[in-house]
């Protein structure tokens, strides 16, 4: 019986993948893994930016403070319904807009160009943008309802704690739907077309071409982009802090806004981090269980 | 012809070498010299065409041999930014600074102590006489050099106030009269669209907040005092008028500087507080329809904000004798001058007070009738969070009916008095 022995890979050839993954990888533990570890260090400490010299090891302290803290239990409900809202709308809106661009019409490289616009513009650009356009005074947005007839006095979006976190989602929503659409694109433009024109000589309606077919062709695509979107959406702060600020009150504070306001304007760097901890952990959750459930339900 | 070029050759690139190699040792004989001598200073001004570059070009001429390295920062994240910068040692060598931020700088022990360096000053005798009182830290010292200040008043519309044959308010009871009839549905379309007083609820607005409430008798930040009948009135003062007269725009709860300024130059305030430093440009946007009055006396009494800026130098300067040379220089008379017609603020220095004509004459009277009721928030470390975090919170939450005007002064005598 003969063995065929398959030649020893030389050493050199092992390591070089090694060798040229280590500066990404050396790079990626100094700017991400190095300061998580130190803001889980920091939790632990109670330090106060403007007493530096103080760095006193605590405990869990910040961490049970963060339980008993309104303010927390206020800004994880925003987070909440920041992330059902704003990730379910960009996917529906995306939905929508990719299977029109799928269409054949004129000038539809253009209006695949459009689409990506408020995608392509920074935050910060974005967020002043909407600022005037709630404005109540200036706003063409009181301004169109008025006209119309449609409230009978002008309403402030962002300075009415019923409608601040609301009308920021729109924001968010708008801004990031065309990263659904392009995704969505590229998912249906990946599903052969002999799939529908079998099933149209089986006799399926649209709708259940639809459900059957690009749906599920889809779900790949859907399931990494609301993942990503989840992820984004959650820790998204510089819409909210340049529209409100999180105002009024505590109306559109979400986790990692409050964790920054601490930190950055507070200086309370020890609860801060414990705040930027808890909301790591809460999404992590999130993200393990969403992957196991996404993935079986793929599979 | 050859051999000549031969020979020249190697001569040519000795040259160009020793050239390179001189060019090289003078830059880095520069480079170090200049690092030794380099001030690197930190500021912020809304006014884009800041006169900073020119100061500092006249500067630099003036003290052969030092740089100055003067960066806008924006204001928002100003203080964000410079107490992150001062804990990573990144921070500037000197820079602008506010009172409410110097006893949390001094507990840092960011700050260098200034006395000797103003004792012996040319230029001491040439700031105005309280200021130096009123910048000093608590324990005396001095870590501030004044470098401008404003007093803040109340901005009416004449126009308005005219058409309605009002006079300007000079109590609490004339300021709500007075904002009551100028609230008002101007154009018939059955919408209000004059609002009688612009209110910044937003990040700052706590200077409006105390004119209307801290004027009243025994109301300050001492214990108790905010919670006291009077403290508590004050504040519910500031709720009705949202709430229940509705003067204020409904988006008060979150406007800040540039919302209550613009409502105001576009015509949907009456009223509003600020100071001379926004003069020129409601000029510009109103003309004559602008003047400005002291702000009302509430309960008994009379209290506005004395807005300072000033200078200091930090502890860790890499050369704290030429960042001294650098912010006295912009205290001394023409300097300084040239410095608040930029901020449009007013100059510190007599010379400069006694020729000044960088506003209107109107916006100075009111400021110089303000001078006498003029108050600093309290030298405490709290300062900074009161009008950082504090206040802005317990304010719109008031505002938006989420706490009561108790609730509100309670959580700000909390923070002074724990």
């Amino acid at each position: 019986m003969s063995v065929t022995t398959v030649p020893p890979v030389p050493l050199s050839r092992r390591v070089l993948p090694l060798v040229m993954l280590s500066p990404a990888v050396l790079v990626t533990l100094a700017i991400v893994f190095l300061p998580m570890v130190q803001a889980l260090w920091m939790s632990l400490h109670d330090y106060v930016l403007f007493r530096p010299k103080n760095f006193d090891w605590v405990g869990l302290k910040n961490f049970v403070t963060v339980w008993n803290d309104p303010v927390f239990w206020t800004s994880l409900r925003h987070t909440v319904i920041w992330i059902a809202i704003t990730v379910p709308a960009q996917m529906l809106l995306g939905l929508a807009t990719a299977l029109l661009l799928n269409q054949n019409f004129p000038w539809r490289g253009l209006a695949r160009a459009l689409v990506i616009i408020p995608w392509a513009l920074p935050s910060v650009v974005i967020a002043l943008m909407w600022v005037w356009i709630y404005d109540s005074n200036f706003g063409v947005l009181n301004d169109l309802m008025l006209r119309f007839n449609l409230i009978s006095s002008a309403i402030p979006w962002l300075a009415d704690p019923d409608t601040a976190l609301y009308a920021i989602i729109l924001t968010l929503t708008w801004q990031g739907f065309p990263f659904f659409a392009v995704m969505i694109l590229a998912g249906l433009q990946s599903i052969p077309r002999s799939y529908y024109e079998a099933a149209s000589i089986d006799g399926a309606s649209q709708a259940r071409q639809f459900w059957h077919i690009t749906l599920p062709g889809l779900s790949g695509v859907l399931m990494t982009a609301t993942l990503l979107r989840v992820i984004w959406v959650a820790n998204s702060i510089d819409v909210i802090y340049v529209m409100t600020g999180g105002g009024p009150g505590y109306s559109t504070y979400t986790l990692p806004l409050y964790a920054l306001v601490k930190a950055r304007t507070g200086l309370d760097y020890g609860y801060g981090s414990a705040l930027a901890v808890s909301f790591t952990l809460l999404l992590l959750g999130f993200v393990v269980l969403y992957l196991r459930r996404a993935g079986r339900n793929i599979a | 012809m050859t051999h000549s070029n031969k020979d020249t050759a190697p001569t040519a690139w000795a040259k160009t070498l020793k050239t390179l190699a001189m060019g090289l040792l003078a830059s880095t004989a520069i480079a170090s010299g200049a690092q030794a001598q380099e001030v690197n200073f930190w500021y912020h001004f809304d006014n884009a065409d800041n006169p900073m570059s020119a100061l500092v070009e006249k500067f630099e001429a003036e003290n052969p041999g030092i740089t100055v390295n003067a960066e806008n920062v924006p204001w928002n994240s100003y203080y964000d930014q410079l107490y992150t910068s001062i804990v990573a040692g990144t921070g500037p060598d000197a820079a602008l600074v506010k009172l409410n931020a110097q006893p949390r700088l001094i507990e840092m022990e960011a700050l260098e102590p200034l006395d000797a360096w103003i004792n012996g000053w040319g230029g001491k005798a040439e700031v105005q006489d309280n200021l130096f009182t009123l910048t000093a830290a608590a324990d005396g010292s001095h870590y501030y050099l004044p470098v401008q200040y404003v007093v803040l008043y109340l901005y009416y519309r004449t126009d308005m106030f005219q058409e309605l044959g009002l006079t300007p308010p000079t109590t609490c009871d004339e300021f709500r009269d007075a904002a009551k009839a100028l609230t008002r549905d101007t154009d018939g379309d059955g919408h209000t669209d004059v609002y009688g007083f612009g209110f910044r609820g937003g990040k700052g607005g706590h200077d409006h907040w105390a004119s209307l409430t801290l004027a009243r008798d025994g109301v300050g930040f001492g214990k108790g005092e905010l919670t006291s009948e009077a403290g508590v009135a004050g504040t519910q003062f500031v709720l009705d008028l949202f709430q229940k007269d509705k003067v204020f725009p409904p988006s008060a709860p979150n406007d800040g500087f540039k919302e209550i300024i613009g409502a105001f130059q576009g015509g949907q305030t009456a009223m509003t507080i600020h100071h001379i430093g926004s003069s020129a440009g409601m000029v510009e946007a109103l003309g004559d329809k602008v003047s400005a009055v002291p702000v009302p006396e509430c309960g008994g009494g009379h209290w506005t904000s004395f807005g300072d800026e000033s200078t200091a130098v930090f502890s860790a300067a890499q050369d704290k004798e030429a960042a001294w040379k650098w912010i006295s220089f912009l205290s001394s008379p023409i300097n300084n001058a040239e410095f608040n017609k930029a901020t449009g603020q007013l100059p510190v220095t007599k010379t400069d007070s006694a020729n000044w004509d960088g506003h209107a004459a109107r916006f100075v009277d009111a400021t110089v009738a303000s001078l006498p009721f003029a108050e600093l928030l309290p030298n405490t470390s709290e300062t900074a969070d009161f009008a950082n975090t504090v206040w802005p919170v317990a304010m719109q939450r008031a505002l938006i009916g989420e706490i009561s005007a108790t609730e509100m002064n309670a959580e700000i005598d909390a923070l002074y008095n724990k």
